[in-house]
């Protein structure tokens, strides 16, 4: 899931294709918590959308908002071409009043 | 023909309702030179199970039993059935992107109607989850408390099914607490006006349809009172 590079990479796929529910955005959160610690304050954390088929606001305002909240500057948004990430971005930008820090 | 075991594995519903539908006329069994066992044509029971507004809407006004395979109890149930609605829709020609929009529409619907009713379904717990990829159709439906009294907790003020509902498609929900609140339907709204996609919701005495070219997000009154949530996905 991680290498232990200048940044740290989180493939969200290893969450599974389609991440739908609130409910399991949460367990995700809650099961990314231990490998977060180990995270020192000056890596950035690369978040991978590839592989991820649909997205949706209610799993990810369970995963990313915490993890901007946690993370601020230092959580990096790959780009993707998925119509259901790019839609799930900008609402949640939208509901967190911040920008996602996505790289270009 | 199918023989009626056959039959209710087809339609996942049991012995009984399919004796009983037969006998009601709801879906009428053939039985071959007067005998007394029931037959079913395939061709019949694929019809029979097309019509998913029906089935839906009878569930949620009257709690009228419909075939097995449209019913998630869970939202593991459904969202292990929306992947698989997600496979299929993503190999259908001119869908190749769209269908993560569509997924997500369906997905933030049906996870709604968990969200807020778990542990407070009145009664069914679960939803209606049907589709028809090649018409292009899906229908969502719950018998939980619906929009007005879910919405009641964060704002006590609402005081009609139109008015919740218009909050729900278009204000942030602020301070979640006590119930964590989406803003799932926000951008369900968003997405069916920018895309080529029809959303039928409904929830109480509640209504928006969004259709055609010129669509616009419209609250109105209907004439009938829904219990829980209705929801038609056309695209």
């Amino acid at each position: 899931m991680i290498n232990f590079k200048k940044n740290m990479k989180l493939q969200l796929e290893k969450f599974g294709g389609t991440l739908i529910s609130r409910e399991f955005g949460s367990e995700a959160f809650k099961a990314f918590q231990p490998t977060l610690r180990k995270f020192s304050k000056d890596e950035k954390l690369e978040i991978d959308f590839s592989g991820v088929l649909t997205l949706s606001p209610s799993w990810a305002d369970e995963f990313l908002s915490p993890l901007l909240n946690q993370l601020s500057d230092r959580l990096i948004l790959l780009p993707s071409d998925n119509l259901s990430v790019h839609a799930t971005l900008r609402i949640l930008q939208e509901v967190n009043k911040r920008p996602f820090n996505i790289k270009s | 023909m199918f023989t009626i075991s056959q039959a209710a594995e087809y339609l996942g519903v049991s012995l009984n309702t399919l004796r009983r539908w037969d006998e009601s006329g709801k879906l009428v069994a053939i039985k071959k030179d007067g005998g007394t066992h029931r037959y079913y044509r395939e061709k019949d029971l694929e019809i029979f199970a097309s019509d998913l507004m029906k089935f839906a809407s009878e569930w949620i006004q009257d709690g009228v039993e419909f075939p097995g395979t449209f019913y998630c109890p869970t939202s593991s149930i459904f969202n292990a059935r929306l992947t698989k609605m997600q496979n299929a829709l993503m190999q259908k020609p001119g869908f190749e992107k769209l269908y993560s929009l569509i997924v997500l529409i369906a997905g933030e619907i049906g996870d709604n109607s968990f969200a807020h009713n778990l542990g407070k379904w009145p009664d069914t717990a679960g939803i209606f989850f049907g589709y028809d990829l090649a018409k292009g159709i899906i229908v969502l439906a719950d018998r939980g408390l619906g929009i007005l009294e879910t919405l009641r907790h964060v704002r006590p003020e609402l005081s009609s099914h139109v008015a919740a509902v218009e909050v729900a498609f278009t204000e942030f929900i602020s301070g979640r607490a006590p119930e964590k609140r989406g803003n799932g339907l926000k951008l369900v709204r968003e997405v069916v006006i920018e895309q080529p996609i029809s959303l039928f919701f409904t929830s109480g005495d509640a209504e928006v349809r969004m259709q055609g070219a010129d669509k616009v997000f419209n609250v109105t009154r209907g004439q009938r009172i829904v219990r829980g949530c209705l929801a038609k996905i056309e695209f």
